[in-house]
C-alpha cells in the first residue's frame, strides 16, 4: 500500500480526535537537530471545518480488537484497514514539519492486537523521531488505556503531550458503548502519568537536567451526546478531573453519528450547540473562577440553549449586579456578562490613573450590549430601567440564538419525547430507534 | 500648525522625534513623505534622517521608559498605519512624564493606539509563523512568498532561524520586494524580486499533494463552517498557502 493512500485512511480516521494544540512546551533546538516548540503553540492552517491544524494527526493504525459502538474504527465496522510503519511517520512528520505545515506529530491508534503491543509501536516511533530524525518539535501522544505502565512511562520521557480518551462522561456509558473499556483502565494511566509529572517537577528542582517527563501536561477528550448524561454529570467531571489529575484541558467533542445501532441516539446532526454552552461553561472554570455548582443543579441539569452560562448565571443572581466598574473587585469584574479576562485586566490596570468611562469600555473590548445591563460606570446605569427578567433575558439572547430557534432542527419526533414519564431508560434507547 | 515629515524609516521618525524636542515645537503630525495632503494652514518641515539622533531617543526610551516601550515603538512603527507616527509622538511624550507607568495608562487613546498597533503586528506576526509555506527548490533552498499587511519580516526571521538551523531558507515579501535570506547561521533582509516558475526539487509536488490531501481528509463533512475557516484564516492569506492555492482570485 503507498503512502497517499495509508495517509488517507488513516489521517480521515484520525478526525474525530479533538485536541491539536500544541501549547504548553517549550524544546530547545538542540545540536543543529530540526525543530523547537513554541510556549503558546501555533497554529498552522485551518480545515473546512473551522477546527485548527497545527500537528500532523494521524492514527499509527487502524485495525482495531475493540468494538466501541461509536467509532468508525470499530472491529465490525467495513472500513478499509492500514497500519503505518514507525519510519512513515517519522519521515513524513520531518518533511511536512520542514515546509511549515506543521507543528509537530499528534500520534494515536486503534488497540492493534492488544494495548501493550500498540503502545510499544508508538514508544518506538517517538524513539525514532527524536534520536535517529533528531526531531524537536512538538509530539502529543495518546497513552492507550491497558498498556503496561512501564511503556508509558518510558513514552513520557520522548514526547511533550500525552492524554488519555475519557470517551464517555459515565461508567454507564462505557458498558452501553464500550463494553471492552471500563472507568479504572482508563483513570489508572492519567492518575500515573499525574503522578510521575509531579515527580518530574520535584526532580527539577534539584537537578536542572533530569530528564523531562511530558512537560506540556496531559488532555483528555470525551463525546458529548451519544449517551443520556446530562450537562452537570459532564462539567462535575471535568472539574474533578482538573483538581485532581491538573489536566490541561478536557475536549469534548459533539457525537457524530457514523452508525446506526440501538444503544445510539438517533440524531441527524452532531449537537454544536451543547458542545459550544460547555466550553463555554468549561472556561467559565478554568478562568473566570466559577464553580459547577454556582452553573448547574439538580433541578437544571443542562446548559441554557439560548443563553451563554454567564449570562444565565447572572441572571440567576441579579442581586449582585449592578456592580460600579471603578471599583469593583476583578473576580467580580470577570462575572459580568461581557467582561472577559482581558478587558477585566485592561479595567483595573487604567483605573490606576484615571476614572473610566463608558466610552473607554468600548475601547477595551467589552461588549456593552451585555455588560450595559450589570454595571454602573461613574455611579451612572446605562442598561434598560424597570425591565422584568424575561424582558432582560430577551435582550441578552442572541439574535442567532432566537433565529436558530425559529428553524426546525429536524429532530424526529418520538414518543419519548412526548410522554417522557411512561418509559424507563432502557425502553427509551430501543424506542428511539425503533427496534425492540 | 505644523506637520512633521520623515523618510519612512524608523531612523527617520526617531529623528523627527529628536528635533521636536530640540526644537521645542509641537507638531500637530509626524507623517511619512508619501502620506502628503497639501493643506493651506499646515506648514511642513522635512526632516533629515540622522543615525546619532535617532539612537540618541531610542536608547533613552529604553533607559527612561522601558525597554518594553522600545519593542512596543517599534512594533507600532511596523504596522505601516498612518497614524502610527504620530502615535508614536503622543506615547513619548507621555512617557517621558510617566516612565514606565506610561504603559498601564491605557485609558489614553494614544497609548491605547500604540498598543493596539502593537497588537495587530505581533497578531499578524504570530498568524505568519504558521501560514508561511516552504517549497524545497532543487538547488536545497526552501523559499516561501507572503504577503503580510505589516512589514512583519524581521519579526519573524528569527523564529525560523532558531526552528529549522540546519536548512538554507529564503522568506520572500512579495508585496514590500523584501526578502529574508538564511544561510550558514545568519540572516539578512535585502531587497528582493523574483517572479517566474520556481524550479522545483522533484519530491516537492510528492508531499504537496500529500499535504493537500491529508487536509482534505481531515474536515468532518458534517461539520463544514467556511466562516470559521475564515475568520481564523483570512481570505487574503490563501493565495500563498498549498492547501487552498489560487484562492485569493475569488476576492
Amino acid at each position: 500500500m503507498d503512502l497517499h493512500t495509508k495517509l488517507k485512511i488513516l489521517g480521515a480516521a484520525a478526525k474525530y480526535d479533538v485536541s491539536c494544540s500544541s501549547s504548553g512546551s517549550s524544546r530547545k533546538n538542540r545540536d543543529g537537530g530540526l525543530g523547537n516548540a513554541s510556549l503558546p503553540g501555533i497554529c498552522h492552517s485551518w480545515s473546512d471545518d473551522g477546527r485548527c491544524i497545527s500537528l500532523l494527526k494521524i492514527l499509527l493504525s487502524n485495525c482495531c480488537v475493540f468494538n466501541c459502538l461509536y467509532c468508525i474504527n470499530r472491529a465490525s465496522a467495513e472500513t478499509p484497514r492500514a497500519t503505518f510503519t514507525p519510519t512513515e511517520i517519522a519521515q513524513l512528520t520531518v518533511n511536512f514539519y520542514k515546509r511549515n505545515y506543521i507543528e509537530g506529530l499528534f500520534l494515536s491508534s486503534a488497540v492493534y492486537k492488544n494495548p501493550d503491543h500498540t503502545m510499544e509501536l508508538i514508544l518506538n516511533t517517538v524513539i525514532k523521531l527524536r534520536k535517529e530524525y533528531r526531531f524537536n518539535g512538538y509530539i502529543h501522544v495518546k497513552a492507550i488505556p491497558g498498556a503496561d505502565p512501564l511503556l508509558i512511562e518510558e513514552t513520557g520521557k520522548y514526547v511533550d503531550r500525552m492524554s488519555v480518551n475519557i470517551e464517555l462522561p459515565s461508567n454507564h456509558g462505557l458498558k452501553l458503548l464500550a463494553p471492552q473499556k471500563n472507568r479504572d483502565s482508563i483513570l489508572k494511566p492519567m492518575e500515573f502519568i499525574h503522578t510521575r509529572i509531579l515527580q518530574t517537577r520535584e526532580e527539577k528542582k534539584l537537578f536542572r537536567s533530569a530528564p523531562s517527563f511530558v512537560p506540556a501536561g496531559q488532555t483528555t477528550q470525551l463525546i458529548v451526546g451519544a449517551t443520556m448524561d446530562h450537562d452537570l454529570k459532564i462539567l462535575r467531571l471535568s472539574e474533578n478531573l482538573y483538581r485532581r489529575f491538573s489536566l490541561k484541558r478536557v475536549y469534548y467533542s459533539a457525537y457524530v453519528p457514523v452508525t446506526r445501532h440501538p444503544n445510539l441516539p438517533d440524531i441527524a446532526n452532531p449537537p454544536l450547540l451543547r458542545e459550544h454552552r460547555l466550553y463555554q461553561a468549561d472556561w467559565l472554570l478554568r478562568f473566570y473562577g466559577f464553580t459547577t455548582t454556582e452553573l448547574l443543579d439538580e433541578k437544571r441539569p443542562h446548559l441554557d440553549a439560548e443563553l451563554d452560562p454567564k449570562s444565565a448565571w447572572a441572571l440567576h443572581n441579579l442581586h449582585l449586579f449592578p456592580v460600579e466598574v471603578n471599583t469593583a473587585d476583578y473576580e467580580l469584574l470577570v462575572r459580568v456578562p461581557g467582561i472577559g479576562v482581558k478587558s477585566a485586566k485592561r479595567i483595573v490596570m487604567a483605573r490606576k490613573h484615571h476614572t473610566i468611562g463608558y466610552e473607554t469600555l468600548k475601547r477595551f473590548g467589552v461588549a456593552l450590549k451585555r455588560a450595559r445591563h450589570f454595571i454602573t460606570c461613574r455611579g451612572k446605569y446605562y442598561g434598560e430601567r424597570n425591565i422584568s427578567l424575561t424582558g432582560l433575558r430577551d435582550l441578552l439572547t442572541s439574535e442567532v440564538a432566537r433565529k436558530r430557534n425559529t428553524i426546525p432542527t429536524g429532530e424526529q419526533l418520538t414518543f419519548q419525547a412526548l410522554y417522557p414519564h411512561a418509559f424507563t431508560d432502557n425502553d427509551v434507547y430501543t424506542i428511539i430507534s425503533g427496534e425492540i | 500648525m505644523i506637520h512633521y515629515i520623515y523618510d519612512g524609516s524608523f531612523e527617520g521618525l526617531l529623528t523627527a522625534i529628536y528635533e521636536a524636542y530640540s526644537r521645542h515645537e509641537q507638531p500637530e503630525k509626524i507623517l511619512k513623505g508619501n502620506c502628503l495632503q497639501d493643506s493651506l494652514f499646515v506648514k511642513y518641515v522635512f526632516i533629515e534622517t540622522d543615525e546619532q539622533k535617532a539612537r540618541t531617543v531610542y536608547d533613552a526610551v529604553k533607559q527612561k521608559i522601558s525597554p518594553d516601550a522600545a519593542k512596543n515603538i517599534l512594533y507600532a512603527f511596523l504596522s505601516e498605519n498612518k497614524e502610527a507616527g504620530t502615535a508614536i509622538y503622543q506615547y513619548l511624550k507621555l512617557g517621558w512624564r510617566m516612565g514606565k507607568r506610561v504603559d498601564s495608562a491605557i485609558a489614553d487613546p494614544w497609548v491605547f493606539k500604540v498598543h493596539s498597533l502593537r497588537r495587530k503586528v505581533s497578531g499578524e506576526a504570530g498568524r505568519m509563523l504558521g501560514l508561511i509555506r516552504f517549497q524545497l527548490l532543487s538547488s536545497g533552498v526552501y523559499y516561501a512568498s507572503i504577503e503580510p499587511d505589516h512589514n512583519i519580516l524581521g519579526i519573524i526571521a528569527h523564529h525560523f532561524k532558531q526552528r529549522i538551523p540546519g536548512q538554507d531558507w529564503i522568506i520572500h515579501d512579495v508585496k514590500r520586494a523584501l526578502a529574508a535570506i538564511y544561510h550558514d547561521n545568519q540572516y539578512f533582509i535585502v531587497p528582493f524580486e523574483f517572479n517566474g516558475p520556481l524550479p522545483l526539487d522533484q519530491s516537492e509536488m510528492d508531499y504537496q499533494n500529500l499535504w493537500k490531501e491529508y487536509f482534505k481528509d481531515i474536515a468532518i463533512k458534517s461539520r463544514i463552517n467556511p466562516k470559521l475557516q475564515r475568520q481564523n484564516m483570512p481570505l487574503r492569506y490563501w493565495k500563498h498557502l498549498i492547501e487552498k492555492p489560487g484562492a485569493a482570485k475569488d476576492l
